[in-house]
């Protein structure tokens, strides 16, 4: 297998059990660089404990996660960050009381130089500029990023989640329901930043229960139904009713 | 296929908004207004016996403010984390105890060693209390409200133990050096409003306070990025108790003994100054700056009642109108800001 085709980030034969709950069955899947993998299922179909898994907040009981063929054993979300994986939680990770700018640099802090820096001293002027400057490059411009995330609409805090998300992802990006409970314009802004995350080479997987969106953003859709694998396919073979038909498994598509 | 079409038709684009005038964006600001009405009443105060504007009187009050900033300081940043330390009273008391009876030990020695030895046992009990407080936050799983509750009753319970009821030493030479020496500041004075303005920085510009409102604000939220949210909630207990530890030095060398009540009732007050403040008690909102306001206002209101003849009994209500108007007003602007 040449590295061309070696996909950026993979599960193989993953399963996770909570104790007689089968959530994840021998679950396999992958995403390459500069393709946007949707996620869909029934609600119990076991994409939250999949997304749970590839962001490193739950361990697989048995399976691999590879990163450019490479195994990997998250210990912490934070370990997955550190190895290019990012993680836009359906409940949003951020933190309503601190600004734009600290959100973004959360956890990944600007000091200044010298002494000061040493003692742990922010550089909040230049964290301000980049985090404005790196929202506007993902297609979303937040002006005053002096304000905090709370004051903002939850459009506004979605896009500053998200913008946090694809500025720092190195590799992969995984947006868990980016999309809900956002109006039709704002939804339509969440799947163009996902385009360029795509243009930019990033893997985005794309995890949502509007099926629209997912038939208009992706490359390729995979079809869970209780805990495990039951279809893969390039979005094109899908229609909104054999894709329908696939999750609830009322219909079997034309093979 | 229908698309929802949002009602507000809001976007994530927006510009600044330049439309608030600047002494509107004054008065929303909460620890301005404090200030305004901590100085209306010194000057009310002042009006009516005008000693109370005074060097001397400064000078008392200077005192007494510095034993309770400290506390308040740390509450602030126990407060951010979404926490409470209701022990800090008794860390007061106990670190002066235990601080007095070490210093009996050494009064041969030098005043500068015996106080330092004094100080270093002070700030290692009040670290101890802050360690006691988080082992028990973290392994034995309490809430940091029983958890605190349990060290202050502990601590107070040691005090009693340790002196019997009856204060420890008589050190004439400690009292000496908290009478103001520069205009009306004493010596350690200047070091806890040193230590004050510190903190305020630590808490509001550098990455251990950014850490501290991003554990109060969203504890998921920050674990997720990788702070480490244990570490940080550990930090800040330690802190409250070293600072309650220096506090109970202060009141040591002010009393010149270490009594067992020294500090009795004072975590009310430290917890009052925040709330006054305008900190928020479920965390990721606080500013050092309000606590400092509010442990002076709630400081010259005590004396300045006893210069209006009201007898001391009445500080407590006096302190708890204080709150009760502070939180009424923060209550206020919040509805209003919703509302506009």
């Amino acid at each position: 297998m040449t590295s061309n085709s070696t996909p950026l980030y993979e599960v193989r034969s993953v399963s996770k059990n909570y104790g007689n709950v089968v959530a994840l069955r021998n679950v396999s899947m992958s995403v390459g660089a500069g393709e946007i993998v949707g996620l869909v299922g029934d609600n119990g179909a076991g994409k939250s404990t999949l997304v749970k898994i590839l962001s490193g907040v739950y361990s697989p009981d048995s399976g691999e996660l590879l990163v450019e063929g490479v195994p990997h054993v998250w210990k912490s979300p934070h370990e997955a960050m550190a190895a290019g994986v990012e993680t836009l939680y359906q409940d949003s990770g951020l933190a309503l009381d601190l600004t734009i700018g600290a959100n973004v640099f959360l956890g990944r802090e600007k000091v200044k130089k010298g002494f000061l820096g040493k003692l742990g001293f922010l550089d909040q002027k230049a964290m301000d500029q980049e985090a404005a400057d790196d929202l506007e490059r993902t297609g979303i411009a937040v002006h005053a990023s002096k304000r905090t995330v709370g004051q903002l609409s939850g459009g506004q805090r979605q896009a500053v989640a998200i913008g946090r998300a694809v500025a720092w992802a190195q590799k992969v990006i995984i947006l868990d329901e980016p999309t809900n409970h956002l109006g039709a314009r704002q939804a339509g802004e969440v799947l163009s930043v996902m385009k360029a995350a795509k243009a930019r080479g990033l893997g985005v997987i794309f995890i949502s229960h509007t099926l629209p969106h997912v038939l208009e953003v992706t490359d390729r859709i995979i079809v869970l139904r209780l805990g495990s694998v039951v279809r893969n396919a390039p979005t094109s073979e899908f229609t909104a009713e054999s894709l329908l038909g696939t999750i609830t498994g009322l219909h079997v598509g034309t093979e | 296929m229908s698309i929802i079409v949002d009602p507000v038709q809001e976007s994530s684009f927006e510009k600044p908004d330049r439309s608030q005038l600047w002494y509107r964006r004054l008065l929303a600001n909460q620890q301005f207004l404090l200030l305004l009405v901590t100085i209306a009443i010194f000057v009310f105060f002042a009006f009516n016996r005008h000693v109370f504007a005074s060097a001397g009187e400064f000078g008392n009050n200077v005192t007494n403010f510095c034993t309770l900033v400290l506390l308040g300081v740390g509450e602030t940043y126990v407060i951010a984390t979404g926490g409470i330390d209701l022990s800090v009273g008794s860390t007061v008391s106990l670190s002066g105890v235990v601080g007095a009876i070490a210093m009996e030990h050494l009064a041969m020695h030098s005043e500068l060693l015996v106080l330092s030895v004094g100080t270093v046992v002070c700030i290692g009990i009040g670290i101890l209390v802050g360690v006691v407080n988080s082992a028990l936050i973290h392994y034995a799983r309490l809430v940091p409200f029983v958890a605190t509750l349990v060290t202050w009753g502990a601590g107070a319970g040691m005090c009693l133990v340790l002196t019997g009821g009856a204060p420890i030493g008589q050190n004439s030479g400690a009292i000496a050096l908290t009478v103001p020496k520069i205009w009306i500041f004493s010596y350690p004075a200047l070091i806890i409003i040193a230590i004050t303005f510190v903190a305020g920085l630590f808490l509001h510009l550098s990455r251990f306070g950014r850490f501290t409102f991003a554990v109060g604000s969203n504890a998921f939220a920050a674990r997720a990025v990788g702070i480490n949210v244990k570490r940080q909630v550990t930090s800040v207990y330690v802190l409250s108790g070293a600072l309650a530890g220096i506090t109970g030095m202060f009141v040591y060398m002010r009393l010149g003994s270490g009594a067992p009540t020294a500090g009795t009732g004072q975590e009310l007050i430290a917890i009052a100054a925040v709330v006054i403040g305008g900190a928020r008690l479920t965390g990721g909102s606080a500013r050092l700056s309000g606590t400092v306001i509010a442990a002076w206002m709630i400081t010259i209101v005590s004396s300045g009642l006893i210069f209006m003849n009201v007898s001391p009994n009445y500080n407590q209500v006096a302190v708890a109108l204080l709150i009760a108007t502070a939180a009424t007003a923060q209550a206020l602007r919040k509805s209003a800001r919703q509302s506009s």
